[in-house]
């Protein structure tokens, strides 16, 4: 039954080719969809590789041309981690996680190059700040300060770039600049390597990440110092102001801006939600259409074929037998459509588009093949029963 | 080759004696009546008839009379308002949709006058459509049954071919090799000579008479044509859904 299944289909390709190219476009669209909420979903589950919760982000600026002497900043920070309620408090860069700053490089080590890493100035306090996930070495110290090369600490993910499953620790890699003699102070040493960290959103992948120690031996240049202050369960407001009261404590001139970073991974998910739900709902508008589409073709081809179906049953086809038929000639149907879409979709992992890994790809065509027959054999239900109902006497009159 | 089209030692019809055939169907007491809101209206009205196995029979009447209805129950594609339809003496009001499916498909073959073939299929497949619901054959076996039944009715060159691209006298001769192919022990034939000309009006009548007599095919047809039916062993006159002779 099934080969004449695909005889009478592929007979009626002229007729189907509206049908298939329906189903295929729908595939497509279920596969971009699935490609962004898999990849998306599969991030959002993996490890984040840091603890943001009960860590605030400090801005202390000094206002534009203004100094920031080394002395004022270190007792800033001092009289800021007295405070009760907070625990630590580390001085960094100002591309903090879930901000939309950003600061990245290409690094290489023995001609093996990698890709765009993010970059961070961090002090001794930082991996206790973010509760970072040390799983070689160690981090920053007093120690480092006599160092010749600048210490860092990298992600696994950078590790796998540079060195492979090579050790890492004490190795010594530079910046990406061919042609250009590197400097002392661009020769980064090896300390420690953390677990992957995912920074940006919930929702991206872990991105190769490079800890540089700060040294801030003159902060004199600097405008705007960042800071991460981790407080105890249940602090809020009045430890904000107190924090504020105490930058201004130490200097007049100086303003804060305190946030909390589960304030700002919230509003960076919002970032990445928006177009997502829209595209979503956009595929969800398409589907609804090919689907209403798909249920009027079919009920028009079985008022069409109600002699054919007569006949059928006349030739010994029972009424169940014309449903599962009609039902079986939408599952070829969109057979031939989920083909020509698996097709196209498979160029997607074979070609390394967008850097994404094949399995979310892989996932993704089979969910939208799913979702296909899921959808095409719901629209084909109703008329399928419709068909089984005919009675055969009645429909070969009606010829 | 081996004739296909003969069905099996059980089923065989046999051939026409001196003596009574036994009956292949008996109606009894059968009345039809088609029911809607504001009218009732009686197609068939208490009719008794006994069909024997390898008999020609022809049911003659005006449009309208229940030819087509009575053909219809014949072939259990319609049930009774009341009455008993006995196919080999059993009666079959209590059967099941899918049994009923079961007898048509083994039993009973179908000639229809707007011939019915499925235009997207060709010639072979079309007469492969009701072997396909005739559980355990295999593809092979259809296959070979299908063109030994086009082989019977003289269409053996035109099996690759689209109903589209035959006469109307050859279409009959598919929707004959159709009805066949599955070794029926009746036919029933509603007007298979309603569409044709005269020519080929007369090679399907000779069709018929040759598969009734040299295959011992059961045969009922309905039409309007007296010649025809003068050809046949017993003609049936219909009138307002009775039996008149």
């Amino acid at each position: 039954m099934l080969r004449h299944l695909f005889t009478l289909i592929w007979n009626r390709k002229r007729a189907n080719l509206l049908l298939i190219s329906e189903i295929f476009f729908s595939f497509v669209v279920l596969f971009g969809v699935g490609t962004v909420l898999i990849t998306a979903g599969r991030n959002y589950m993996a490890p984040r590789g840091f603890e943001p919760t009960q860590v605030w982000r400090l801005l202390v600026r000094a206002g534009q041309g203004q100094k920031m002497p080394r002395a004022e900043l270190d007792d800033v920070l001092r009289q800021v981690k007295a405070l009760p309620g907070v625990q630590t408090v580390a001085l960094t860069s100002n591309n903090l996680p879930f901000t939309f700053n950003t600061n990245n490089s290409d690094f290489v080590y023995k001609g093996r190059k990698t890709p765009f890493a993010n970059t961070y100035d961090a002090d001794d306090h930082y991996a206790e700040a973010l509760r970072l996930r040390l799983r070689e070495g160690r981090w920053f110290a007093p120690g480092d300060d006599g160092t010749h090369h600048r210490p860092v600490v990298i992600s696994e993910n950078m590790r796998q770039y540079l060195f492979g499953d090579e050790p890492a620790l004490g190795k010594i890699f530079t910046y990406n600049i061919p042609g250009k003699a590197t400097k002392p102070e661009d020769e980064f040493q090896v300390v420690g390597v953390v677990d992957n960290v995912r920074m940006t959103t919930d929702f991206d992948e872990a991105i190769p990440s490079v800890w540089k120690r700060l040294i801030p031996y003159d902060t004199t240049h600097w405008e705007t110092a960042a800071v991460l202050v981790r407080v105890a369960p249940g602090q809020g407001g009045m430890l904000q102001e107190k924090i504020a009261r105490t930058v201004a404590g130490v200097t007049r001139q100086w303003s804060t801006e305190v946030r909390v970073m589960e304030d700002d991974r919230l509003h960076r998910r919002l970032y990445t939600l928006v177009p997502v739900v829209g595209l979503c709902l956009m595929g969800l508008f398409l589907i609804i259409n090919v689907a209403l589409g798909l249920f009027g073709v079919l009920w028009y081809n079985i008022s069409q074929r109600r002699a054919e179906i007569g006949l059928r049953r006349a030739m010994g086809a029972t009424g169940a037998g014309i449903g599962w038929q009609f039902l079986g000639e939408m599952m070829v149907v969109t057979t031939f459509g989920v083909l020509l879409g698996t097709l196209l979709a498979a160029q997607f992992p074979l070609l390394h588009a967008f850097d994404l890994a094949t399995q979310p790809y892989v996932l993704a065509i089979a969910a939208a093949a799913g979702a296909v027959y899921l959808i095409t054999a719901l629209c084909a239900w109703q008329p399928s029963r419709l068909a089984a109902a005919i009675q055969p006497a009645l429909a070969l009159r009606e010829e | 080759m081996e004739n296909l089209l003969i069905p099996t030692t059980e089923t065989r019809p046999q051939p026409l004696t001196g003596q009574a055939a036994p009956p292949v169907l008996r109606l009894t007491n059968i009345e039809k009546v088609y029911q809607t809101k504001t009218i009732e209206t009686v197609a068939l009205n208490q009719v008794n008839l006994t069909i024997n196995r390898g008999e020609f029979v022809s049911i003659m009447g005006p449009s309208g009379c229940g030819k087509s209805t009575l053909l219809s129950l014949m072939g259990l594609l319609d049930e009774p308002t009341s009455g008993t339809i006995e196919v080999d003496g059993r009666a079959v009001q209590s059967y099941s949709d899918r049994e009923l499916a079961g007898l048509r498909n083994l039993k009973i073959g179908f000639v229809f006058q707007s011939y019915h073939l499925i235009n997207d299929l060709s010639v072979v497949d079309n007469v492969e459509v009701p072997l396909l619901y005739r559980k355990g054959m295999s593809g092979k076996e259809r296959r070979q049954r299908a063109l030994a039944a086009l082989d019977k009715v003289g269409l053996s060159a035109r099996t690759g071919h689209f109903p589209g691209q035959l006469s109307g006298g050859q279409r009959q001769r598919v929707a004959i090799a159709r009805a066949l192919a599955g070794g029926p022990e009746i036919i029933l034939a509603d007007e298979p000579t309603g569409n044709l000309d005269s020519v080929m009006g007369e090679e399907i009548m000779d069709l018929l008479l040759a598969l009734n007599r040299q295959e011992g095919v059961t045969v009922v047809m309905v039409t309007h044509d007296e010649q025809q039916a003068l050809k046949t062993e017993r003609v049936i006159r219909f009138f307002d859904g009775s039996q008149v002779s």
